[in-house]
Formats: structure tokens, sequence, C-alpha cells
């Protein structure tokens, strides 16, 4: 049930009101006039009364109850009157009554004055008296026809005037009730279509109605408007900014490219040069041009190391550039992760051997021949071995741990005892050019691209890479990867 | 239309409340009666206002011949007032003292003197009231009558009223039979 509508609200406060207000002063018009019937009635039986203790005061007086009935006879012209009497020395003296008419038990305990209503009659005495001389009473009762006709009246006149006045009233109610509520149910249809079809420039007509309707309609128009105006203005911005984002994305994808295109030749164009200095070192240190003092092969050594770590950079670099702009393709092959793991632990026996580190693989015989990039996988596995020894300390231990990892993935830890990484800096790790404390970099030298390469190299295989450290007791860093790349589990 | 009851038509109550007036006719003796009459005709009876006196002169009611009212009339006028007036009863033993009344009472007695009596009095506004066949008609101006049911009434003779400067309120007028000298008229 929906809540009722104003036309019906209004019919109903129309209805009320009027009602009450014909109820209101039909019974204020009945009761004025019952008071006026009945004020009316009395003064005149008081009038009579008056009349008749006067003329019969000496027929009291000499006794002569036939002069005093003739008298009282008189009444006979009243209708109204049921009967009248005299009373003297405690006896009926004389005494009148319509024809037919019941005489009603009279108390006379009034005294000899005064009147008495009953809801069937009125009844009035006078004292009869002459020179001073109280000679007896004498009542006149009248019925009260004249207030029952006053109460016929009053329901003829409701049943003839107020009801149809009333009827006339709801039906004049409706005219003003339509003003007022049709104009509301116009605008509430325009909402709901404004509101569907999203169209704002409609307007609601202005009617000609209570004020409040068209102040109504004004404000739902300038909202209307108003609404227009925002609705342009976002759709305008909305253009604006899709074309400033359309502008700004090619403007950086040109610089990315640029870059990249500079970052690539750069290296390139840097390589040459290095491939021509860590060369021409290595055949100055194999002695060929001739034999070379303690001194001088001191410093061609320290040339060939800021060489090819300068060459590893770039590598590096050019990598992390190629990946990051999709240039990389993966080479996949099928090969026996234990050989490749080995591979990369021959690559570094050296450093290992120099810092007396123990590298320790333990590879779970489940797994056997991967399908990935198996130089890209050596790489990430290099790099992170690399890491590992790089931080730690003579004499340390590091690990390789090759384990089967949920369904067609197998996950490889590389554990150290090393320093450790502050939690803190946990964060920053695999973000280029970012490395921990400058000391640290200084003292175990890196590039601050290896662990960025290594992340954009596992997600290139569709892998994942975390590390797990206590800072001063060692680092373990864990890839998973799919036995099948591209085929995730 | 009258809304009815079934109720006897006579049930009225009568509340005992004061009037002060003798009892009934019936068990009383007929000059107790005629004495109480006397005295009330004057309270319906206007004297000329250039004969009435101030309130200190007594309201003299005269009676001529032999008194048949014993002390009734003493006994009923004592301490009651006419106009404000005391009321003196005498008996006349002279004829000319009949204009000092103001009321004045004919015995049957004086039937035989009737003629000097009115004569006496001359247009004098002296009520006269008698109790003899044909008092009214022979001059009088009240004349007492006992029906034979021992009821009271009276014969006004309205013209010798008139010819006194009396006035005789139409209340009185109503409950007497009218007469006069020349006819005898019923009522």
């Amino acid at each position: 049930m929906p809540s009722r509508s104003i036309g019906h609200q209004l019919r109903w406060l129309s209805v009320l009101g009027s009602g009450t207000a014909l109820l209101a002063a039909s019974l204020a018009l009945l009761f004025f006039q019952l008071h006026e019937v009945r004020s009316s009635l009395l003064r005149r039986c008081e009038t009579m009364a008056d009349l008749i203790a006067f003329n019969s005061a000496a027929a009291v007086d000499f006794g002569d109850t036939e002069a005093a009935t003739i008298i009282l006879r008189s009444l006979k012209t009243r209708p109204e009157v049921i009967s009248a009497g005299i009373a003297a020395n405690g006896r009926i003296f004389a005494l009148y009554r319509r024809e037919q008419s019941t005489v009603r038990p009279l108390n006379l305990r009034h005294g000899p004055s005064g009147y008495s209503f009953t809801d069937q009659d009125l009844t009035v005495f006078r004292p009869i008296s002459s020179e001073g001389r109280l000679l007896g009473t004498l009542f006149v009762q009248s019925d009260l026809s004249e207030i029952e006709e006053t109460w016929r009246r009053f329901a003829a006149v409701t049943g003839f005037v107020a009801i149809p006045a009333l009827l006339i009233a709801i039906l004049i109610s409706q005219l003003p009730q339509r003003a007022i509520s049709r104009p509301i149910l116009d605008l509430a249809s325009l909402a709901a279509s404004v509101s569907s079809e999203k169209d704002y420039s409609v307007r609601a007509p202005t009617v000609n109605s209570a004020a409040e309707i068209e102040q109504l309609v004004d404000t739902f128009n300038q909202m209307l408007f108003e609404i227009q105006r925002q609705h342009v203005e976002i759709q305008e911005a909305h253009a604006t900014l899709e074309q400033r984002v359309a502008d700004r994305t090619s403007e950086l994808q040109r610089a990315n490219r640029a870059k990249d295109r500079f970052l690539a030749g750069m290296s390139h164009e840097l390589r040459t040069p290095l491939n021509g200095i860590i060369g021409f070192a290595e055949f100055l240190a194999d002695g060929k041009p001739g034999p070379l003092n303690d001194k001088q092969k001191e410093y061609l050594g320290d040339i060939l190391n800021s060489g090819r770590h300068l060459l590893h950079l770039i590598n590096d670099l050019l990598d992390l550039v190629k990946v990051q702009a999709g240039k990389v393709e993966l080479r996949v092959e099928r090969f026996s992760l234990r050989e490749g793991i080995d591979e990369v632990r021959a690559g570094v026996r050296t450093i290992a051997e120099s810092k007396r580190i123990e590298v320790r693989i333990d590879v779970n015989p489940e797994l056997d021949f991967v399908t990935l990039d198996r130089q890209r996988f050596k790489q990430i596995l290099f790099n992170l071995l690399s890491n590992a020894l790089k931080f730690t300390e003579e004499g340390g231990h590091v690990g390789i741990n090759a384990a089967l990892h949920g369904k067609g993935r197998f996950r490889l830890a590389v554990s150290d005892d090393g320093i450790g990484i502050r939690s803190e800096d946990i964060g920053r790790l695999f973000t280029e050019f970012e490395q921990l404390e400058s000391g640290t970099a200084r003292r175990f030298g890196g590039t601050g691209l290896g662990l960025a390469l290594t992340r954009s190299l596992v997600a290139l295989h569709g892998g994942t890479i975390d590390v797990e450290s206590e800072f001063g007791s060692g680092s373990t860093f864990r890839v998973t990867l799919p036995f099948v790349t591209g085929e995730h589990a | 239309m009258h809304r009815r009851r079934a109720w006897p038509w006579v049930l009225v109550i009568v509340a005992v409340f004061c009037v002060s007036q003798g009892r009934g006719n019936a068990a009383i003796p007929e000059y107790q009666v005629k004495a109480a009459f006397i005295y009330k005709f004057a309270t319906y009876i206007r004297w000329p206002a250039t004969t009435v006196p101030d309130a200190t002169t007594p309201f003299v009611i005269g009676i001529i011949g032999k008194d048949p009212f014993g002390p009734a009339l003493r006994d009923l006028v004592r301490g009651e007032r006419v106009q404000g007036r005391v009321i003196l009863i005498m008996r006349l033993s002279r004829l000319e003292e009949a204009l000092r009344c103001d009321v004045l009472f004919i015995s049957s007695s004086e039937r035989g003197n009737l003629r000097q009596i009115f004569a006496a009095l001359g247009g004098a506004p002296v009520l006269t009231v008698g109790d003899m066949d044909q008092f009214a008609e022979l001059g009088g101006m009240i004349n007492l009558i006992t029906t034979e049911d021992h009821q009271i009434r009276f014969d006004i003779n309205k013209n010798a009223i008139d010819r006194a400067g009396l006035k005789a309120s139409s209340q009185l007028l109503h409950l007497a039979r009218i007469v006069d000298e020349s006819r005898s008229g019923g009522r």
C-alpha cells in the first residue's frame, strides 16, 4: 500500500474541515435556537401566568371558584398549555386542563413564584395576592412541543441543507485539489523520465497553480538547468582529461622508447671500446708484447677487473632495459635442472674458493628436467649466488636448495649466513639502482641492477621471487618457477 | 400532538405552602364570611383621589342599624390595614356620621330608612354595602346574597358606585351580578 496521494489527503482534509465547520455551525445554531425557544416559551408562560394571577385575585379572594375557572379557561386559546390551576388554602381552588390532556404531577415546592423545566413540560408558578395579602398560587403547565418542533426543524435543515451543502463543499474542494495535485504528478513523471533517460534538456512547463507549486516547478527547472550545466562540464572535463591522458601516455611512451633506444645504443657503444680495453689488457697480461714486472701485473689485473665489472654492469643494464621494454624473447629448451645448477656453481667456483665459502647443493631427486630459457635461468641463479657469495664473510656457507612447490612448480632457494638485510630495506631490494647502505655497497661492490634484473627475468618466466632475512644472520632468496614456462599451475 | 402518559389526569400534588387566608366558607358562620367580604371590598374599590387622606387617618367602616356581625368584623380587621390605613369599625348612632365613613354597612333593619340614608350620603364617596333583598336595585352599591348552597355572592349597582365617584375594579365587577335601579339585570 503506497502512501496516500495529495489529492486524497486534500479531499479528506477539506471534507473534514467543512464537515466540522458545518457541524459546529449547525450545533451552535441548534443550541442558540433551543435556548431562544425555551426562553421565549418561558417568557410567554410567565406573561400568561402574571395576567391570570392578577385577574383571578378577586375571584380567589371572594372564593368564587366558578369565576376563577372561567378566567383559567381563557388559556384555551393557548394550545401549548396543558393545564393550569389555582391552589389556595392547601387545596385546588380552580383547575383548567386541555382537552384529552393529562395533568402531570406537580411539585409546588418551588414556592409561590418560579418555574420548573422537566424534559416533558414547563410549569410556571405565580402568587395570587391582593393588597399584599397572599391569596393562593397559580400554576400554568405548558408542553414543550415548540422545543420538539425546533428539533424537528433542525433535523429537516440538516437533512435538506447541511448534507447537500457538505456534498457541494466536497465537489468544490476537488477543483483546487486538482490544481495542486495535477502539476505535482506531472512534475513527478517528468522527474522520473529525466532520471531514466538522462535527458537534462527538458523543462517542466510553468503552471497556474498555488504559489508553492509554481515555486516548486521553478526550482525544479533551475535544478535541471544546473544538472545539465554540470553534466556538460563533466563531459567536457572528461573528454579533456582523456585527451590529456592519451597525450601524456604517448609522450611517456615516446620518451620511454627514446630512453630504451638510448640505453641500448649507449650500452652497445660503450661495450665496443670496453672490449678493446679488456682485450688489450688481457693481451698485455698474457705477457705477449713483453715481460711485465710485478707492479705492472698487479695494475694490469686491476684494469682487467674494473673493465670486466664495467662490462658486466653494461650487460645487466642492457638486459634490464630489454626485459622492461618487453624485447626479450625466451629461448625455451628442455634441460636438466641439476646440470644447470652445477654449471652456475662452476662459474662462481673461483670466487667461492678465494673466500673459502662452501657452496652446498641440494636438489630434490624428483626434480629432473625443466623447460625454461636455460641462459636466463642460469643468469637468475648466478645473480642470486654471486650476491650470496658477495655478502658472506670468508669461511661462511651458501646453500642452493631446489624442491617441488605446488603443482607444476618448483622452488629454488639460495641461502647464506652472511650479513643479512634490514627488514626496512627489503621493500627496496628489487628496485633498480637501489643499493643498501652505501657503506655496504662500497664494501662488497655491486651494480644495484642485479636483483631488479633477476626479478624481471623471474617474472618473465611466470615465477615469483621473495626474500627472507635476519639482519646479521643471513638471507634466503626464494624463486618459484614453473617446470614449463607458460604452463601455470 | 401531545405526548401522553397513562397516568390518571388528576395527579396534582400540592405541596403545602403558606396562604394567609381564613379557612373556606362552608363551615364558617354566614356573617363571618360577610365581614370578610366587606373588608375585602375595600381592596377592590378605589376612592376618588381628592378625598384620600393621609395614612394616619383611619379607614372607617361604619355600621348603621342592628349590627349582625357581633365581634366577627372587629376581630377580622384587627391589625389589618386598607391602603396603609388602620381600620376603624364605627357603629353609627346618628345619620350624619355616615359621611365620615369610607364603607357603610346598612343593616337589614334599616330597610325602611334606605331613602333617608342615601339622601344623607348625597353622592359622597361612601361605599354602601347591604345584605337585604333588592338592596342594590334600591340604590345601594353592593348587596351580599346568600345562595341556596350557602355561598355568598353579591350584586353590584355600578351606576350607584359611579355616581359616588368610586371606582370598582373590573375583577370585582366580574364576580358580581350587575344591577341598577330601573330594572333587575342578570349576569
